[in-house]
C-alpha cells in the first residue's frame, strides 16, 4: 500500500529519516489531536495549560519515540498519539499544584533561542502558527457551543477517527442512530458558521 | 458554473421536515463517509457526492464543513482576518453582496450576486488598510486592467473594472474547485499530467500577452469537478511590456516564498516567463510527490534552499512517478533560467510527449551534477585501486571511459539520439534521403533543368536545414537539432559543388585529365574537377569547425576529421594520385605515410590542449592511415622490395619479410604510444599490438608453405631442406610464444591468433616432417596432459623448481 502521503508513508519515511515527513504528520494531526486534547484537559487545567504546550510535547515525544510505533490499523497512529498525550496531560496536572516548569526545562522545536531542537513544521513561519492558533479558538469556541452528545459524536468519529462502528459500540447506540446524530451534529455545525461559504478561496 | 452552494440553513431545515427517508440515506453517506477517513483513506469530496446524485446537494456542504474542521490553517487568511471588522458593502458594481469567499494577498474576495443576470460573482476588493496606498491601488487596478485584456477557457474571466466613486474591486467569475493539489491527490499521474498540461498552457498564454503571474501557487489554480484547471489571482502579475512601472518597493518581495523561482528570492532580479517555468515545477512537484521541493523555516533559509540546494528526486518519494515526469519536473525546476524550459509551452509540449507515449525531451542536470559528486570520489577512488593493482590498465580505462560517458552534460540526449525509434528512424531516413536528393544534382547532368533552379534549391534546402538546425538546437531540442545540423554539413560541400559546377569556377582541368576522379570513375557523372572539390571541402571546414565550437558536440569532430582526411586524399587526387595508383602503387602509399604523421600530431596536439573529445576521432585516421601506408608499401612498392633483396639476399625479395619488418615497426610504435600514456594512446597502442601476430604468423606461414613447395622441387638441396624445416618449427614456437604473449597487456587476439597458428603449424609438421608417423600425436598427447597437470599444480610446481635453483639453507 503506502502512498507517501499517507499516515502509514509518512510515519515509515519518518522513520527513514525523512524529518520533513513529521512536519506532514504534524499538519495531518494537529487540529484533530488539539481538539481531542482540549477535551480531555479539565476546566481548571484550560485555565493554566495552552492546548499548543501539551501538543507540542505530544509530538516532540512521539517524534523520540516513533519507532517504537508499529503501524496496525488506519486509527492506531491517532490512538497512539492520544495515548501518549493521556500521559502529558496527566504528568501536567500532577505539575499543575507546584510551579510551572520554565521555560527552559521544557525542551522547545528549534527556534533562535533553542537551535539544535528538532523542526516543528517547515516552512511555518511564527506567523502561521499564530494563524493556526487563531483558527483552533474559533473551532473550539464553535465545539463548546455544540450540545454535549452531537459533540461528542463530532469528537470520536471526526477528530478521534473511530469508526462509526466503534462510536456506537461507545456510546451504546446502533450505528444507524450514530449515523443520523452525525448528520444533525455537522448540520447544527455548520449552521454555526457566519452564513458564508467558507472554503471557497478566491 | 452551477450554484450549488447553498446560501443558507433554511434550505436544510426544510429537508429535515420534507422526509426522514432522505435524512437517512445522507446520514447513511456521512456516516460512509467518516469511515473512510478513519481508514486512512484519501477520498475526494467532490467524487463522493458524485457518486451519491440524489443527495448531492445536501452532503456537499456537510463534507465541506467536516473537512474544515481538521485543517491546517493557511497564513494569507490573516490579513483577511484583520479587515474582517470592516463591514461589508452593500453593493458593489451594481452586485449584491452575499458574503466573503475570502482573502487574498491584497484584501478581501466576495461573493457578489448580480440580479440583472441572476448569476453569482467573485469580486475581489482592495483590503481597506491599502486604499490609501497609492503603489498598492496602482497595482490592484494593474492586475485588473492585465486580466481584463485575455480571454483563455483556463484562466479566470474578468467582467468589470469598478468605478473610482467605490472601494477599489474588480468583478469576475465564480470559480467553484478545488486547489490544484487537493484536486489532483486521487489523480493517476497520466491525469496529473494532463492537468498539469493545462495550466501550463494556460501560463504559456499569459506570457503571449506579455503577463507574468509571479505567483503561481496551486491554490491560486483551482481545479473544477471536470478537472479544468482556472487560473487566479494575479495579485503580482506585471505586465511585462510596462517594466518601468516599479509596484513593487525596491527590495521587497510579495507572493509566497513557496513556489519561488531562484532568480525571484533575489531582489531586483529582472524577472521572465523562466521564473514562472520554475514555479510550474514546484507546482508539478508537488502534484506529483505531494510535497514542496524546498522545505525551511524562516524565508532567509528558504531563499536559499530554492537557490542551491536539488530537491529530492520525486522518484525518491514515490518509485511509482514516471521517469519521464520526473524529468519534466526537474527540467522545470532547474537552478539556471536557461537551463530551464524557454516557455511555459515548452513544458506542456513536452507533457504532451509523454501523455503520446513518447520520449520526453527534458535531460535535467540534476542527474548529472548528482552523479558527478558521486563519480568523482569514486574516480578518486579508481585512482588508487590502479596504483595498488586492484585493477588493471584496461579495467581502469574502460570503467573511466564509461564514466566519462555519464558525466559529460550532453550525453543523455546522445544516447537517446542513438535509441533506434520510429521517429528517430525516419528523422535519419528523411536526413539520408535528402543528401542523396542533392548529390544527384550534384553528380548528375539535368540538361532540362535550368542551372539557377538546381542551385537555388540546393542552396535553399542546404539554408533552410541550417536554420531549423541551430533554432532546434537553442530551443534545447537537442537531438533532433543535431539530425538537421549533420545533414547541413554534408549538404554544405554539396551546395558549393553544385555552384562551381553549374558556373564552371575552378573548372580547369588538372594537367592530365586522366588524374579527375569523378570523370575516371563514371561517363554519366557531371565533369567536377578535383580543384572544385577541394575548394567546396576546404571552405566547408570553417563551417564545421563553427558547428563544433557551437553545439560543443563531439559528431562535428569526427565530420571534421573525416572532411580533413578527404581534403588530403584530395589534395593527393591534384597531385595525380590516381596516375600513381596505375603506374607505381608503391608511391601512392609511400605518400600517405606523410598524412598518417599528420594526423597524429594532430591528435595529439589535440589531446595535449585537453581537446579530447576532438581527438578522439582524429587517433582513428592516423591508425587507419599508417596501416594501410605500411600494408601497401610491403605489399606493392617495387624500390622497397629491390633493396630487401638487395641488402638481404637469403630473403629472395618475399614480401613476407617486409611484412613481418611491418609488424616490427608497429610494435615499435605500440611501445612508443605506451610510454606516451595517456587514454586515447593507450587505445591506439592496443590497436597497433592488436596487428603483430597476424603479421608475423600469417607471413611464417606463407614462407614455410613457399620453403616447402621449393624444396619439394628441388629434393636434393640441403640448404633449401634446412630453411625448409627451419620455418616448420618455427611457426609452432612462435604460435606458442604468441599465445603466452597475451598474457602480458591482456590480449585475447594474441591467443586466439597463436592457437589458431599453432593448430595450422602442427597440420604441417605432422603431413611433412612427420608423414605417416604417429610419433608427433603421442608427443602432443603427452605433451597436453603434462602442461594441463602442470597447471592444475602450478603453485607447487613452481615452489619446488625455485627450490631446486636457489635451495633452502
Amino acid at each position: 500500500m503506502a502512498s507517501p502521503t499517507s499516515t502509514f508513508g509518512l510515519v515509515e519515511r519518518f522513520k527513514n529519516g525523512d524529518t520533513g515527513a513529521f512536519s506532514q504528520l504534524f499538519q495531518l494531526y494537529y487540529r484533530r489531536l488539539a481538539v481531542s486534547v482540549y477535551y480531555r484537559m479539565s476546566t481548571e487545567m484550560r485555565a493554566v495549560n495552552e492546548v499548543d504546550d501539551i501538543l507540542q510535547e505530544v509530538f516532540l515525544s512521539a517524534s523520540r519515540s516513533m519507532d517504537q510505533f508499529t503501524y496496525r490499523s488506519p486509527g492506531s497512529f491517532m490512538a497512539w498519539l492520544l495515548h501518549i498525550a493521556e500521559h502529558v496531560i496527566i504528568d501536567s496536572a500532577r505539575h499543575q499544584n507546584r510551579e510551572k516548569r520554565r521555560a527552559q526545562e521544557i525542551v522547545r522545536f528549534r527556534s533562535e533561542s533553542n537551535p539544535t531542537g528538532p523542526d516543528p513544521v517547515d516552512s511555518n513561519t511564527p506567523s502561521r502558527l499564530f494563524a493556526q492558533q487563531e483558527a483552533l479558538q474559533l473551532l473550539l469556541k464553535k465545539l463548546d457551543a455544540l450540545p454535549p452528545d452531537y459533540r461528542q459524536v463530532i469528537l470520536l468519529a471526526k477528530f478521534e477517527g473511530l469508526t462509526t462502528q466503534e462510536v456506537a459500540a461507545q456510546m451504546g447506540k446502533s450505528r444507524e442512530t450514530v449515523a443520523l446524530l452525525l448528520h444533525r451534529a455537522v448540520k447544527r455545525f455548520r449552521e454555526m458558521e457566519p452564513g458564508r461559504p467558507a472554503d471557497e478561496r478566491q | 458554473m452551477s450554484a450549488n452552494e447553498p446560501g443558507d440553513s433554511s434550505e436544510f431545515s426544510a429537508n429535515e421536515e420534507n422526509g426522514s427517508e432522505r435524512d437517512r440515506l445522507i446520514s447513511q453517506a456521512l456516516a460512509d463517509y467518516l469511515d473512510r477517513l478513519s481508514a486512512d483513506e484519501f477520498v475526494d469530496a467532490d467524487a463522493f457526492c458524485r457518486q451519491h446524485p440524489e443527495i448531492a446537494m445536501e452532503l456537499r456542504p456537510l463534507l465541506r464543513s467536516l473537512n474544515k474542521m481538521d485543517e491546517f490553517a493557511e497564513t494569507s487568511t490573516g490579513i483577511g482576518r484583520l479587515d474582517e471588522d470592516e463591514p461589508l458593502p452593500e453593493k458593489l458594481s451594481g452586485h449584491k453582496i452575499l458574503g466573503v469567499i475570502g482573502a487574498g494577498g491584497m484584501g478581501r474576495v466576495l461573493l457578489g450576486y448580480d440580479e440583472g443576470l441572476g448569476r453569482r460573482v467573485a469580486i475581489k476588493m482592495l483590503g481597506a488598510r491599502y486604499r490609501n496606498n497609492e503603489s498598492l491601488r496602482t497595482r490592484f487596478m494593474q492586475e485588473a486592467r492585465a486580466l481584463a485584456k485575455i480571454s483563455h477557457p483556463n484562466i479566470v474571466q474578468i467582467f468589470s473594472l469598478g468605478q473610482a466613486s467605490e472601494p477599489p474591486h474588480f468583478v469576475m467569475e465564480l470559480v467553484e474547485g478545488t486547489s490544484l493539489v487537493e484536486a489532483a491527490r486521487p489523480l493517476t499521474y497520466r491525469q496529473k499530467a494532463e492537468l498539469m498540461r493545462k495550466v501550463a498552457l494556460a501560463v504559456d498564454f499569459l506570457h503571449e500577452h506579455h503577463i507574468l503571474h509571479r505567483d503561481l501557487k496551486p491554490t491560486n489554480i483551482l481545479v473544477r469537478p471536470d478537472l479544468q484547471p482556472r487560473i487566479l489571482d494575479f495579485g503580482l502579475a506585471r505586465e511585462l511590456d510596462n517594466l518601468s512601472t516599479r509596484v513593487t518597493q525596491p527590495g521587497e518581495i510579495m507572493g509566497t516564498p513557496d513556489y519561488f523561482s531562484p532568480e525571484h528570492t533575489a531582489p531586483g532580479v529582472h524577472l521572465d516567463p523562466r521564473s514562472d517555468v520554475f514555479s510550474l515545477g514546484t507546482i508539478f512537484y508537488e502534484l506529483l510527490t505531494g510535497s514542496l521541493p524546498f522545505h525551511a523555516e524562516t524565508f532567509a533559509e528558504l531563499a536559499r534552499c530554492i537557490r542551491q540546494e536539488a530537491p529530492l528526486l520525486p522518484r525518491r518519494i514515490n518509485r511509482q512517478i514516471p521517469g519521464e515526469l520526473q524529468d519534466i519536473c526537474l527540467k522545470a525546476l532547474e537552478k539556471k533560467p536557461e537551463d530551464r524550459y524557454p516557455s511555459a509551452k515548452a513544458m506542456a509540449e513536452d507533457i504532451d510527449r509523454f501523455l503520446a507515449g513518447e520520449k520526453v525531451h527534458a535531460s535535467p542536470t540534476a542527474y548529472s551534477s548528482l552523479m558527478l559528486g558521486k563519480i568523482e570520489k569514486h574516480l578518486a577512488e579508481l585512482n588508487g585501486w590502479l596504483e595498488d593493482r586492484i585493477i588493471s590498465d584496461q579495467e581502469y580505462d574502460a570503467l573511466r571511459k564509461n564514466y566519462g560517458r555519464l558525466i559529460e552534460r550532453d550525453d543523455s540526449w546522445i544516447l537517446n539520439a542513438r535509441r533506434l525509434s520510429l521517429p528517430q528512424v525516419s528523422l535519419y531516413l528523411g536526413a539520408w534521403i535528402l543528401v542523396i536528393g542533392a548529390a544527384f544534382l550534384f553528380l548528375f547532368e539535368f540538361s532540362a533543368l535550368p542551372r539557377v533552379s538546381i542551385v537555388a534549391s540546393v542552396g535553399i534546402v542546404s539554408a533552410l536545414t541550417a536554420r531549423r538546425g541551430l533554432r532546434l538546437w537553442k530551443a534545447g531540442q537537442l537531438r533532433i537539432g543535431i539530425a538537421y545540423l549533420l545533414a547541413f554539413s554534408l549538404l554544405l560541400p554539396i551546395a558549393l559543388l553544385v555552384l562551381f559546377d553549374e558556373y564552371h569556377l575552378l573548372a580547369k582541368v588538372a594537367a592530365n585529365p586522366d588524374w579527375e576522379l569523378l570523370g575516371k570513375l563514371s561517363d554519366k557523372f557531371k565533369q567536377t574537377t578535383n580543384a572544385q572539390m577541394w575548394w567546396a571541402v576546404f571552405l566547408s571546414l570553417p563551417g564545421y569547425f563553427w558547428l563544433r565550437r557551437f553545439t560543443r558536440s563531439s559528431v562535428f569532430a569526427l565530420v571534421l576529421s573525416v572532411m580533413t582526411a578527404w581534403l588530403y586524399i584530395v589534395t593527393l587526387l591534384r597531385m595525380g594520385l590516381l596516375e600513381w595508383f596505375d603506374s607505381d602503387p608503391g608511391w601512392f602509399y609511400y605518400r600517405l605515410i606523410p598524412i598518417a604523421l599528420l594526423f597524429f600530431v594532430t591528435a595529439v596536439a589535440l589531446e595535449r590542449l585537453q581537446l579530447t573529445n576532438d581527438s578522439r576521432y582524429v587517433y582513428p585516421l592516423a591508425v587507419f592511415f599508417a596501416f594501410v601506408a605500411l600494408s601497401g608499401l610491403a605489399a606493392s612498392h617495387k624500390p622497397y622490395q629491390e633493396w630487401l633483396e638487395r641488402t638481404f639476399p637469403w630473403t629472395r625479395g618475399q614480401l613476407e619479410y617486409l611484412f613481418i619488418g611491418n609488424a616490427a615497426v608497429y610494435f615499435v610504435l605500440q611501445w612508443i604510444c605506451e610510454r606516451l600514456s595517456s587514454p586515447q594512446m593507450r587505445v591506439v597502442a592496443k590497436a597497433f599490438r592488436f596487428a603483430v601476430p597476424g603479421h608475423v604468423l600469417t607471413s611464417v606461414a606463407l614462407l614455410e608453405l613457399a620453403a616447402i613447395d621449393r624444396w619439394h622441387h628441388k629434393t636434393g638441396d640441403l640448404a633449401l631442406k634446412h630453411e625448409a624445416r627451419l620455418f616448420e618449427y618455427l611457426l609452432p614456437l612462435l604460435a606458442i610464444v604468441f599465445v603466452y604473449a597475451s598474457i602480458w597487456k591482456q590480449m585475447k587476439n594474441y591467443f586466439v591468433v597463436g592457437i589458431l597458428y599453432l593448430a595450422v603449424a602442427l597440420i604441417l609438421l605432422q603431413t611433412d616432417r612427420f608423414e605417416g608417423l604417429a610419433r608427433l600425436s603421442i608427443f602432443l598427447l603427452l605433451l597436453g596432459t603434462a602442461a594441463m597437470y602442470g597447471a592444475t599444480r602450478y603453485s607447487p610446481i613452481k615452489m619446488a623448481l625455485a627450490r631446486l635453483i636457489r635451495p633452502p639453507l
